[in-house]
């Protein structure tokens, strides 16, 4: 039952109570039933929190009327919430599960009900936890006000020092742990079943749990970390959030490679049906338990019409359940201690799992289900319980049934079992995956009372075949022989020969045939079938000796050979797979290689575009690539380089070119002329998820007049390209308010020969060219001039006028500090209407700034001498030389469009006016 | 859950001169291999291997790297998130040896804080080519407080011993109840490289 809807009910809106698992409270010898509900809040701006609320119940929490909050523990922090073995836990493997809360104020022990609901319920939990990320804010809890007054007043006496509320609940019913569980819709708890301490009542075993817990934990836990060698447990590590595809995957391989490391070793079973028709045990059951000379090693008992009560079909609860099963536990085999693994029962059919206590834990997987066949198909006085779990490697479905009566109705008892297959469904301790069924299973032990009868025989021929012990002729007419023969039922399951009379039905306190007015013939109702492989049966007989029921008791002892794991195999498997694994991973590891890594590029001339390719040649792992930033560097490369594409995304075994290009512009050429530049860099082409390439690069720049400070120029006599690298560097780090002391340098010329190369070359050739400085050049003629400038070939420069005049604006450009100097610009525009002034402004600049500014006007004021033939005006030069000799220090973003008039207004004077 | 397991991604990262066998140390963890043909690292590569230890799955991600002095500013970025560094230096390269210093400055100065530093002495198998005695790899290691090996990737001497010891010894600093420690996100496959996060 989903009992997170009761208590749904309480809370205030915006919380939801995600998941809910009722559980036993032990503080000290108190055991008090509780209902916990995980709370989730979500908060406003994102986030959640949770808390989990306790409250006392009713029986039967359906609505929120039957609960009342008892107390809230935030998920705080430091709240955990821990499975812990207390002692005498090794004798119920398979039952509870005791955990441990914690929080800074308090600890409280609880016990949950086994099986994957409260499994998934410390999942969720661990899922509700807040990370210990510093960056999260600490969860608040503000919307858990709303809740106070609401927990009920603890009385003063009874708090223990972590505040939390002992007093015994007012509750009915609910005060005393119960005796096992009943039903699979009821998660009431299997409290105690240590065999050694039938006697004493359950509240002694938990008080002694809770003292000894300490003292014996460690053995327990060793006990428990050895029994995560076998490989069933490993479903415990899967169901951990992570790995978890990984582990499913070595959990595959596993088991298909299961025969490499188990062996086969011999279990035996004892297993045992018995119709009590309602009664109280009577008499010892050792004559049918435990008759066997070896002490079995598993019991399966099951009983049917354990309680014909009406109470007991109504209300899931007998006390006879209590009493058979003591008695049941008191007359196993006497040479072996036994664990109860698991009890269940669904109205008066009750199926019980006993292991040698040696073998616990190697138990694993335990999960126990009922299937209700009776009124109207779905209710419990007929049907089918069963558990199942995992021995060692192997996996074993016990069923117990009880079938339709009546010998006319074979065909409802095969629909029964039909009902009981498709409908017997375990929960799989991942959740993950799909519910198992019984077919599912390596072993399936089949026993019940089956009810098939004999049919087409009358009574007393029957009975006189009896006598005769004529066991093969009457199993002729045997309606289960005859069904399964018609495979209409236990298809696939054998049955050991009939070697006893009939089971069904005797007076009771007797052996004799039913004397009632019925008369009912006799017949073999209570059967044991079984299916797998490596399953020998070594006995199948009925218990005359037992008279409590008018069935007589059956058995049937089996050497059942069971997946046993060699752990040293076991590990050389795993670390087998684990390593293909590992090898599968590395070879999904995105690589390529590379045509190239290394690029030299050489004798880079300032905007001359070189390109170097190479190619990306994918592996077989799909793959995106780009290049990135190496550490604080803001880009992937340096600024005269790029590369393209630069990202790109490449299908298994492909091919991408990439070019590397480079460029170097008025931004970058200066910085390689005085060789605070070089042509070097390191590329880094990093693969997602992969590997990191690097790529490096190398060249040589040839320095330029371009780019180069006017000072610099003035000083150097001869082309750039004549003077040793040193020299040009260190005229190029030169300040620019140089005073000539005449001892070092050679004397300054007054302006740079190359610009007066350029503007010598206009004034001889274009003083009369329509449209000058208006009509772009040539890309390959501005390269020519551009050479014979560095290499002061000025008389083999020939070129058009446009490209000379705009390789003279580009050479403009290219100044690192202007022609009117940053310092200066501001002024200027300030100054822009007042002629004397401007020119105060522009003898105040260092002298070779000045010279080139007022030569550049005199050379302007010839053009507009021939404005008539070359169309040029003041404005025209004003607008296209007062950006180019004004610059704003803080760049062209931000010029607007007021202080571009003024820089043009300014040169406007100069061309104007008298120089 | 009490029987949490304690999954973990430990990143270790090779350093060394350049020809000291740092590819050839991790291609013999990783595949139990050797390659006689050497072929330079230029970048970085890395390998997984899974491995337990004290009953954890450790999966440990190597990172191999260029050893070429011209790409040290860049590999020494990807110091940063190494929980392990091996140095690896050559027994019959004397200058190998000698540049060891320089390398434990390197982490000191871009590793962090709490890294587990291990030395080792690549191609002890090669003794009659030795030029850094044993002794002499024990010395500096003692000096720096790490611990050292000498190793062959080609004869597979002490290679597994090296990266478990290393592994274990990161273990032994992890918070056993680490706060979400089960939470390492290995699922991505990411981060790796230490960097890589400013660009994406």
């Amino acid at each position: 039952m989903d009992q997170s809807v009761a208590i749904q009910e309480t809370l205030e809106e915006g919380e939801y109570c995600i998941i809910a698992v009722q559980g036993v409270l032990c503080e000290g010898d108190s055991r008090q039933s509780r209902l916990l509900g995980l709370v989730r809040h979500r908060l406003e701006h994102r986030g959640q929190e949770h808390a989990l609320f306790l409250y006392m119940h009713r029986r039967m929490a359906i609505t929120g009327d039957d609960v009342t909050l008892d107390q809230i523990v935030p998920v705080s922090r430091d709240f955990t919430l821990e499975e812990v073995s207390s002692d005498g836990e090794l004798y119920i493997l398979g039952s509870d599960v005791t955990v441990q809360l914690d929080t800074g104020e308090l600890s409280l022990l609880f016990q949950l009900p086994f099986g994957s609901h409260t499994r998934m319920f410390l999942q969720e939990v661990a899922r509700a936890c807040p990370g210990f990320d510093p960056a999260t804010r600490d969860p608040q809890f503000l919307w858990l006000s709303r809740y106070e007054g609401r927990e009920p007043e603890p009385e003063p006496d009874s708090r223990t020092e972590s505040g939390w509320s002992l007093s015994q609940s007012t509750w009915p019913g609910y005060g005393t742990i119960g005796g096992g569980g009943s039903n699979s819709d009821s998660s009431k708890s299997n409290g105690k079943s240590l065999l050694g301490d039938q006697s004493s009542g359950g509240q002694d075993k938990a008080e002694n749990s809770l003292t000894r817990q300490n003292k014996s934990k460690s053995e327990i836990t060793d006990l428990v970390r050895s029994s995560t060698i076998t490989v069933s447990d490993k479903a415990h590590i899967l169901s951990m959030q992570k790995f978890g595809l990984r582990d499913t995957i070595v959990k595959s391989h596993l088991v298909q490679k299961e025969d490499d490391y188990t062996y086969i070793q011999k279990f035996r079973f004892f297993v045992g049906t018995y119709n009590v028709n309602g009664q109280s045990p009577k008499e010892c059951l050792q004559p049918w338990l435990s008759h066997g000379t070896q002490a079995p090693d598993v019991y399966c008992v099951g009983f049917q019409e354990l309680d014909l009560s009406k109470e007991a079909f109504f209300f899931h609860d007998t006390p006879k359940e209590e009493e058979w099963f003591k008695a049941v536990s008191e007359s196993l085999h006497p040479d072996a201690k036994y664990a109860k693994v698991k009890l269940i029962r669904l109205v008066g059919i009750m199926l019980l799992l006993y292991v040698k206590q040696e073998h616990a834990a190697y138990i694993s997987d335990v999960e126990a289900e009922t299937v209700g066949t009776g009124i109207m198909g779905r209710m419990g006085n007929k049907g089918g319980v069963a558990i199942r779990f995992q021995l060692h490697n192997t996996s074993i479905c016990v069923v117990n049934s009880h079938l339709a009566a009546h010998t006319e109705e074979y065909e409802r008892r095969n629909q029964d079992y039909k009902d009981i297959c498709s409908r017997m469904q375990f929960c799989q301790v991942d959740p993950s995956l799909p519910a198992l069924t019984i077919s599912k299973h390596d072993v399936i032990l089949w026993l019940g009372d089956l009810n098939y009868r004999i049919e087409d025989l009358d009574v007393e021929k029957v009975k006189k075949l009896i006598e005769e012990k004529a066991f093969q002729t009457l199993y002729a007419y045997d309606q289960l022989k005859i069904q399964v023969a018609a495979k209409t039922v236990f298809d696939g399951y054998a049955e050991g020969e009939l070697t006893f009379q009939p089971t069904y039905k005797y007076d009771t306190g007797s052996d004799d045939w039913d004397t009632s007015e019925k008369c009912r013939a006799p017949a073999w109702c209570d059967r044991i079938l079984w299916k797998g492989k490596n399953i020998t049966q070594l006995s199948y007989q009925s218990h005359m000796a037992l008279k409590t029921s008018d069935h007589k008791p059956v058995s049937s002892e089996f050497d059942i050979g069971v997946k046993v794991v060699n752990n040293e195999l076991y590990r050389k498997t795993l670390e087998k797979i684990v390593r293909s694994l590992d090898k599968m991973e590395n070879a999904n590891i995105p690589s390529v290689s590379l045509s190239k890594r290394e690029f030299c590029f050489q004798n880079v001339k300032y905007m001359q575009l070189q390109v170097e390719s190479f190619t990306i040649h994918n592996g077989q792992v799909p793959c995106q690539f780009e290049f990135i930033n190496k550490p604080d560097e803001e880009s992937y490369c340096k600024q005269w380089l790029n590369a393209n594409p630069s990202r790109g995304f490449l299908l298994p075994d492909s091919d991408i070119e990439i070019e590397l290009e480079l460029f170097v512009n008025k931004t970058t050429a200066t910085k390689l002329n005085s060789g605070e530049d070089k042509i070097e860099d390191i590329l880094v082409l990093h693969l997602d998820r992969g590997k990191d390439y690097f790529l490096s690069v190398t060249g040589n720049y040839l320095p330029s007049c371009f780019g180069s400070p006017l000072h610099t120029l003035c000083y150097m006599r001869q082309p750039i390209l004549d003077l040793p690298l040193d020299t040009i560097s260190e005229l190029t780090l030169m300040p620019i308010q140089t005073e000539d002391d005449g001892s070092q340098l050679e004397s300054p010329m007054e302006i740079p020969k190359e610009l007066w190369m350029m503007v010598d070359y206009l004034y001889r050739n274009a003083i009369q060219q329509e449209d000058l400085f208006q009509q772009p050049g040539l890309r390959l003629e501005f390269e020519h001039i551009r050479d014979c400038l560095d290499t002061g070939m000025i008389d083999d420069l020939s070129a058009s006028n446009h490209s000379v005049a705009e390789a003279l604006l580009l050479f403009l450009e290219s100044l690192p500090e202007p022609v009117i100097c940053y310092s200066a610009y501001h002024s200027c525009l300030e100054c822009s209407g007042n002629y004397a002034v401007s020119k105060q402004v522009i003898s105040t600049l260092p002298t070779f700034h000045k010279n080139v500014f007022n030569y550049l006007m005199a050379f302007l004021q010839e053009l507009l001498k021939n404005s008539v033939k070359n169309h040029l005006d003041e404005n025209i030069l004003a607008s296209i030389f007062g950006s180019l000799l004004l610059r704003n220090p803080a760049g062209h973003q931000k010029l607007e469009m007021t202080d571009k008039k003024k820089a043009q207004e300014f040169i406007h004077q100069f061309l104007c006016n008298t120089l | 859950m009490a029987k949490k397991t304690y999954d973990l991604l430990f990143k270790l990262l090779l350093i060394g001169d350049s020809g000291v066998g740092k590819t050839c140390v991790l291609f013999r963890f990783s595949d139990d291999a050797f390659n006689t043909t050497f072929i330079s690292t230029i970048g970085i590569d890395f390998k997984i291997k899974t491995v337990e230890l004290q009953g954890k799955k450790i999966k440990l991600q190597i990172w191999d790297t260029a050893g070429q002095e011209r790409f040290h500013t860049i590999t020494t970025s990807y110091y940063r998130g190494a929980m392990g560094i091996m140095l690896v230096y050559d027994i019959t390269n004397g200058k190998s040896f000698e540049n060891i210093s320089k390398w434990l400055r390197n982490i000191d100065e871009h590793a962090n804080e709490d890294v587990e530093r291990m030395l080792l002495g690549n191609k002890c198998d090669m003794d009659d080519k030795r030029v850094v005695p044993k002794g002499k790899g024990e010395q500096i290691a003692r000096e720096h407080g790490i611990r050292f090996f000498e190793t062959s990737a080609k004869a597979n001497i002490n290679i597994e011993k090296a990266f478990l010891t290393l592994a274990e010894d990161i273990l032994r600093k992890t918070p056993v109840k680490e706060p979400n420690s089960e939470n390492v996100d290995i699922s991505s496959g990411g981060g790796v490289t230490g960097w890589k996060s400013k660009c994406c």
